[in-house]
């Protein structure tokens, strides 16, 4: 990781909060070391370290704000070192403003270098594309196996292997919105790319139809296969129908996608706000989602923006970040922690939303104990 | 060759600036900050080192493309103080602007853009690619000073009895709990709490350090210079029951106290110490010469660990690297080899010696954590380090683990007939019990056994020998060997890594 020490301190604490558990290697960027030109040279050393862990077949080099404002000119870095392939990954804050884009960045880098562009396709796979739940791509690669799908793979993947193979699939579908360069890559090596995601009944009837006919799979299969699921879903939704009004905001580019499902489900969704920036791959969820009843779509959001409408949409429920939950809570309102909390469960098919909702619901059940939280801390209560 | 860093263990100078004002609320930072640098500082991690959900005094200028440009962040600056003016939010509060390490990297420099903001409002260059967090804090404190209160500070006199606690800031490792033990530590020589600086204290009060007699500096990391700069005498917080016992009998003598803290200190030997004391005489105390310790923390407590665990206890110390490193200490490189090679039993630290313990699979080790990086709650006030309640807490939380290694690895015959066999050298696996009796084992098998058992914690040596016998003992019937081979315990020791 080639930085300043605070960003690396961040960083790497954030990583290892959410499980890396990998030992992180960087070179000093101090004063000294950028004032004598030693960007390239420390980012060297720092690679030839790394390439001495047993079985390293792969060294990210992420760059970040000093090292791309000192200059980290990649044919000064080694291509291979020993077996591992060197990957430079350009992801400074001040160009790259949200981290489902530094993801998006950081994949593209990994598939340019590593993806085989010139196998022979195998037509009838799929490559899912999104940081999932792991049981997700499970339930999603079962029910396209019953339409005719020979094989999916994950991205990004468990395995180095995933990003090699990832040139020979016959289509590509993006599972979250933002994978902008990512999907460019994809449709350089000639493979088409399925538009929308399998979320909540009718976008996962119209996913799975979208698969069948782009990798032309037998239609009355496939046919039999969304109908199917369609009517699980529906069953699903009547048994746990959800009302109330919920904020979506949080900062991982896939919020729009759960204000779908849960406006779907019979929520009342009038504010959401994401880090992204507005793009035609988020396009249809907003414009079927303004349909439904959304009044306010904010991209590239502050918290300022997320209190505002606090006020005017007094919500029964937030999915947020954590200082805006942080605000809700203090008045009272249940809240939760988008991140953690909906990126630990299953959330396409109907699978998801039955995990999805079944939790929404149960904690929207839970709201006197954030009422009584709030009064005891802080409301009449407090001096009592 | 230049620097390699593995693993980061102290953040910036900017850091240091940001957790050391934002704790007084009628502070208000911009920080001269890529969005990145904001929210990590401010949001992401200290919602785990400090368990709160975020810090609200400080707003970002989100540094672009078109800052790092060529435009400069002033004009960026300048907009991102009207925003929070315009929408009230600096209302009875002072502003001050802090540069990060990419505003110092394209040479910001707002000292004039501040006296053009709020009146009173100031620029604080962090030095971030510089400094660490231990000198930015040493640093910001004397800055806050010399900005904020010694010019109202000629006016106040001194008031006999009271005493400063300078330090902690955010993110300090467990400062709550030792924050409390000290501040009971200094009631019970006799002093009277004045400010607790920057944690309890605003910046309309830092003129109020000068009534001080007495300051204590809760780190060795940082907060000295302050203290040198306010004139009056002043000491460390205290750790281990010696250090904890001179630092009671120093204050009293500064503060004409003496005998309410020799008193203080015969008193606390009849309550707090008396676990120590009843430890001591029983059978717990045995262990301490074989039990050894390695520790990663601030200096601070690698000082009072190796006091009171070491010299006190006599558990042997196995390394210390402190935080910051001071010259001739092991860095996380040399750390890292030791813990694959040879952990201690007990392992004070950050999430990266975990992280090392868990690449060696080192089951045999105890982790404690006792440094950041690394995510923890440390809010309740009963889990001090320092001060008499610390030596407790700390010889309590050793003495339970022991205990759990003991239920853990004590040899039970039970234990042994589940699981994998290592070793197992084809499918016909014939049950040892088929064979009764001891196998005899080769000298240098011996001797390799011996070496692997001398590399693991003494307390569970006791069932490692014996699940090591049987496993070797198991592979040798299945391969038809009438004994145990040097070349056979090497295969099973090396199943037993994996």
């Amino acid at each position: 990781m080639a930085t300043d020490t605070g960003c690396l301190y961040g960083l790497t604490f954030v990583t290892h909060f959410y499980g890396a558990r990998k030992s992180i290697l960087a070179p000093q960027l101090g004063t000294s070391e950028l004032m004598a030109g030693q960007v390239v040279e420390g980012t060297r050393a720092a690679i030839e370290v790394a390439a001495k862990e047993p079985g390293c077949q792969l060294i990210p080099v992420v760059s970040l704000c000093v090292a791309e404002t000192a200059g980290l000119p990649e044919e000064m870095l080694p291509k291979k070192i020993g077996d591992a392939e060197v990957v430079l990954v350009r992801v400074p804050a001040y160009a790259i403003h949200s981290h489902p884009e530094a993801k998006d960045v950081a994949l593209a880098a990994l598939l340019k270098r590593l993806g085989n562009a010139t196998a022979p396709k195998e037509k009838k796979t799929l490559a899912l594309l999104g940081e999932v739940f792991p049981a997700d791509p499970l339930a999603i690669d079962n029910l396209l196996r019953q339409m005719g799908v020979e094989a999916t793979i994950t991205l990004p993947g468990r395995a180095i292997d995933d990003l090699r193979r990832a040139g020979h699939v016959g289509a590509l579908a993006p599972l979250h919105p933002f994978y902008k360069e990512t999907t460019a890559v994809f449709r350089s090596w000639s493979i088409p790319v399925v538009g929308g995601a399998p979320v909540g009944i009718s976008g996962s009837y119209a996913w799975l139809k979208a698969v069948g006919s782009l990798l032309e799979l037998d239609p009355k299969l496939v046919n039999d296969v969304a109908e199917a699921e369609r009517a699980r879903a529906e069953a699903m939704l009547k048994a746990q129908p959800l009302s109330g009004r919920i904020f979506v905001t949080g900062y991982e580019g896939t919020e729009l996608a759960y204000a779908r499902l849960l406006v779907e489900a019979g929520a009342e969704v009038p504010y959401i706000s994401t880090s992204i920036g507005q793009d035609p791959l988020v396009l249809p969820d907003e414009m079927w989602l303004r349909a439904r009843g959304t009044k306010e779509i904010v991209y590239r959001k502050s918290l300022e923006d997320d209190v505002a409408a606090l006020d005017k949409y007094p919500p029964d429920f937030v999915l947020g970040t954590t200082p805006f939950c942080a605000i809700a809570k203090e008045r009272g309102i249940p809240a939760m922690y988008f991140t953690n909390q909906l990126a630990s469960r299953p959330f396409f098919l109907s699978t998801g939303m039955a995990a999805t909702l079944g939790f929404i619901n149960q904690t929207m059940k839970g709201h006197e104990r954030y009422q009584w939280m709030q009064s005891f801390f802080e409301g009449e209560a407090a001096d009592a | 060759m230049p620097k390699v860093i593995r693993d980061l263990s102290d953040s910036s100078s900017y850091w240091a600036a940001v957790w050391t004002m934002c704790a007084m609320p009628d502070v208000h930072v911009i920080c001269d900050a890529p969005i990145g640098c904001f929210n990590l500082v401010a949001t992401a991690v200290p919602d785990y080192t400090d368990a709160i959900p975020h810090i609200e005094n400080i707003t970002p200028s989100v540094i672009t493309e078109t800052e790092v440009g060529g435009s400069g962040t002033g004009p960026a600056v300048q907009r991102t103080y009207e925003n929070l003016r315009d929408e009230g939010i600096l209302d009875g509060k002072k502003l001050i602007v802090v540069s990060t390490a990419e505003s110092e990297m394209i040479g910001s420099d707002l000292s004039d853009l501040v006296t053009k903001l709020q009146p009173g409002t100031t620029f604080f260059h962090s030095e971030s690619l510089s400094d660490d967090e231990w000198l930015g804090r040493d640093r910001v404190l004397q800055w806050l000073w010399e900005n904020y209160g010694q010019a109202a500070a000629a006016d106040i006199q001194v008031e006999p009895g009271l005493v400063n606690i300078i330090g902690p800031t955010y993110g300090c490792f467990n400062a709550p709990s030792d924050l409390h033990e000290i501040k009971r530590t200094i009631e019970g020589a006799g002093g009277r709490l004045n400010l607790i600086f920057p944690y309890e204290a605003t910046l309309a009060q830092i003129a109020q350090l000068a009534k001080a007699q007495v300051n204590v500096v809760l780190y060795k990391e940082f907060g000295h210079t302050l203290a040198d700069s306010l004139g009056q005498p002043w000491l460390h917080a205290p750790m281990g029951m010696q250090g904890t016992t001179q630092f009671v009998q120093k204050l009293g003598e500064l503060l004409g106290t003496q005998d309410k803290a020799q008193a203080f200190i015969a008193q606390e030997k009849k309550t707090t110490l008396s676990a120590i004391w009843d430890l001591w005489k029983g059978p717990q105390s045995d262990w301490f010469p074989t039990t050894n310790i390695g520790i990663v923390a601030c200096g601070t407590y690698v000082d009072g660990f190796t006091a009171f665990l070491g010299n006190e206890l006599g558990m042997p110390i196995s390394f210390a690297s402190s935080r910051p490193l001071r010259p001739g200490e092991l860095d996380n490189e040399g750390v890292r080899q030791l813990l694959h090679s040879n952990p201690p039993a007990f392992v004070f630290g950050s999430i990266n010696e975990k992280i090392y313990l868990s690449e060696a699979g080192a089951r045999y080790t105890n982790f404690i954590p006792a440094s950041f990086p690394g995510p923890i709650v440390r809010r309740a006030v009963g889990t001090p380090f320092m001060g008499y309640r610390g030596t407790v807490y700390l010889l309590q939380e050793i003495v339970n683990r022991l205990y759990e290694v003991l239920f853990n690895f004590l040899p039970v015959d039970s234990a042994y007939s589940k699981g994998p066999r290592p070793g197992a050298t084809n499918g016909a696996s014939k049950p040892a019990a088929d064979k009764p009796g001891n196998l005899p084992w080769e000298l240098e098998a011996k001797a390799a056994l011996d070496a692997a058992l001398d590399q693991l914690p003494f307390l569970p040596r006791i069932s490692a020998s014996r699940e090591i016998q049987m496993q070797a003992e198991q592979a040798a019937h299945e391969a038809g060997l009438e004994k145990v081979t040097a070349e056979l315990i090497q295969q099973v020791l090396a199943t037993r890594k994996n």
